[in-house]
């Protein structure tokens, strides 16, 4: 089967208009990007390789191959049901793999001891989609949930480092502590949830679209502070997303997910110039394309992260 | 159709199987009792304090129509004097724990699957995992505890205003004195009728504990799949309690009475 890139005159906001109009076997459209060395002078923090998944019959990771270095921002974009989530809970150490391996700093997520994983989740920190935090809590309780049920830290401890967690992601701490995540904004659940996942201080965060239904002032806001965050702290942040805008802004490298499967990876440039039909769809926001026609035929598999 | 009697089957022994296992993680949780002082308290206060009105109602309610009705037809014998035993027995072995439990499972586990389900499909219980707040020790084992000490407490509860709500209108219908009353119930119940049925509203709270819990764990589907965990809670337990309730008669007249020497 063959498939046409975007054939509509979109306009691409990263690398001017689309220019190539080419026909793609299904085979070469779907193929996995080789494996791209690391930049030089980066020393590689995650390595992941050949990770495959299944629910049921339907294969959602198809042999999944990267280095992601310490202290880059690395972005992975993908339409809806391109296995983003999957990827994510994988490098979370939540879901084991079917075949091949998440290694991060020498140790094998799937092999790994109940200790072992509870030590590394102390170096991660995560940004849930809707914030995830805990309704029943207060703001108070909600940053400082690790501190005082991992690591049982006293209360005046966890207090003042939810304040600096809070004051870090610039949300005035006094007047929201005692607040429910119900009385919050949006924007402002979505940064108290990244205090959260910043107060154990951690090497690695994870943002699993982080920017996804908020107004584009607070999207440029969550934006900015994820680049913050990542200068002062000098953090690894893992970012999944399909904003266009965010990953161009944000990162040091994009990786681009489609069935399972790294179709790209590379620099912004790199992205930006990469003919592949999937891609120039991504770019483009074209109704036409691969991505349309896998819309009109995909069935969201039992079992499957949504 | 025998295909779809098989699923069923299976579903169910799933269900089974999982509860089981949750229950006994729950149980092996307890060992970090201390830490969940905060949420345990929560959830007593929920699944205690917020139940015993309606549940004084019904019950009350209840004393009161088997008075009417079970008095009349004893008036008609002669013996309404054995009418605040009948009343008593039946209350304290069987209406004040049935009746605490759907009281309990229409207010408190419908609603415990209810939040867990949506915490599940919030990602809220994701969130707890990758802090590694274990969700067993966090969220389960203060609400089966909860439940664990509350019913016991509305059961005795439940006794002693359907007693009373009997011998209130067995008084005003039939004028028999509050202390006939009384004294026949004490004459004809022991502390085994009373223990049995605090030991069966133990075991009725660990059933919707445990369903509540695993059904409000496995949600799927966003509010859809709320809406069916809660369902599925309230009749899989229902159909537990009354199941584990006959088992335990079954026991306690054919094995534990003869052991003991009772008649």
């Amino acid at each position: 089967m063959m498939r046409r890139a975007a054939t509509n005159p979109g306009t691409d906001r990263h690398t001017g208009p689309v220019q190539q109009v080419e026909d793609w076997p299904a085979e070469r459209l779907e193929a996995g990007s080789p494996l791209v060395p690391p930049p030089p002078g980066k020393q590689v923090l995650m390595q992941v390789r050949a990770l495959t998944k299944a629910f049921g019959p339907r294969r959602i990771l198809r042999g999944i191959d990267v280095d992601i270095c310490a202290g880059e921002t690395f972005v992975i974009l993908g339409g809806s049901g391109s296995g983003k989530t999957t990827l994510i809970k994988h490098l979370m150490a939540m879901l084991t793999p079917d075949s091949g391996s998440v290694v991060v700093d020498g140790l094998d997520l799937a092999k790994a001891t109940p200790e072992q994983l509870v030590e590394y989740r102390k170096k991660m920190g995560v940004v849930f989609q809707n914030a995830a935090l805990l309704n029943s809590l207060t703001v108070l309780e909600n940053v400082g949930l690790p501190l005082t049920e991992v690591e049982q830290r006293p209360a005046d401890e966890v207090r003042a480092r939810v304040v600096e967690a809070l004051r870090q992601v610039f949300l005035p701490a006094d007047e929201i502590l005692d607040l429910k995540p119900a009385s919050l904004s949006g924007g402002m659940r979505k940064r108290v949830g990244i205090a959260r996942a910043i107060i154990q201080k951690p090497s690695i965060i994870l943002y699993d679209e982080p920017t996804t239904g908020l107004d584009p002032v607070t999207v440029n806001g969550v934006n900015e502070l994820t680049l913050q965050l990542q200068q002062k702290l000098g953090v690894t942040s893992i970012v999944i997303t399909h904003d266009l805008d965010a990953a161009f802004m944000i990162a040091d490298r994009i990786a681009v997910l489609y069935k399972g499967r790294f179709i790209a990876v590379g620099d912004k440039r790199a992205i930006g110039d990469n003919p592949h039909p999937v891609l120039r769809q991504l770019l483009t926001g074209s109704t036409t394309g691969p991505l349309t026609e896998d819309f009109l035929t995909a069935k969201k598999p039992e079992g499957a992260p949504s | 159709m025998l295909a779809e009697v098989g699923r069923s089957i299976l579903h169910n022994a799933e269900i089974a199987g999982r509860c089981l296992s949750l229950l006994g993680r729950a149980l092996l949780a307890l060992r970090h009792i201390g830490r969940g002082r905060s949420q345990i308290v929560r959830q007593l206060d929920m699944a205690g304090f917020g139940s015993i009105l309606v549940l004084c109602l019904i019950a009350g309610l209840t004393g009161m129509i088997m008075a009417v009705q079970t008095g009349s037809e004893l008036e008609k014998f002669g013996v309404l004097k054995n009418l605040g035993a009948i009343i008593g027995a039946t209350f304290c072995c069987e209406m004040g724990p049935i009746w605490a439990a759907v009281i309990v499972l229409a207010r408190v586990g419908a609603s415990m699957a209810a939040e867990l389900g949506t915490m599940t499909v919030n990602e809220e219980v994701d969130a707890l995992k990758v802090m590694s707040i274990d969700p067993v020790r966090y969220l389960v084992m203060p609400r089966i505890l909860a439940l664990m000490i509350s019913m016991p407490l509305l059961t005795t509860m439940a006794d002693f205003v359907g007693l009373l709500g009997g011998a209130l209108v067995t008084k005003a219908q039939f004028g028999q004195p509050l202390r006939t009353f009384m004294e026949s119930a004490q004459g004809l119940l022991d502390g085994m009728d009373f223990y049995s049925g605090l030991f069966k509203s133990l075991v009725f709270a660990v059933i919707i504990g445990t369903i509540s819990c695993d059904q409000g764990l496995a949600t799927k589907n966003g509010a859809e799949g709320v809406g069916r965990a809660t369902t599925a809670t309230v009749v899989l337990s229902i159909v537990f309690v009354l199941l584990s309730d006959h088992i335990m008669n079954y026991i306690l007249l054919k094995v534990i009475t003869p052991l003991m020497g009772l008649t």
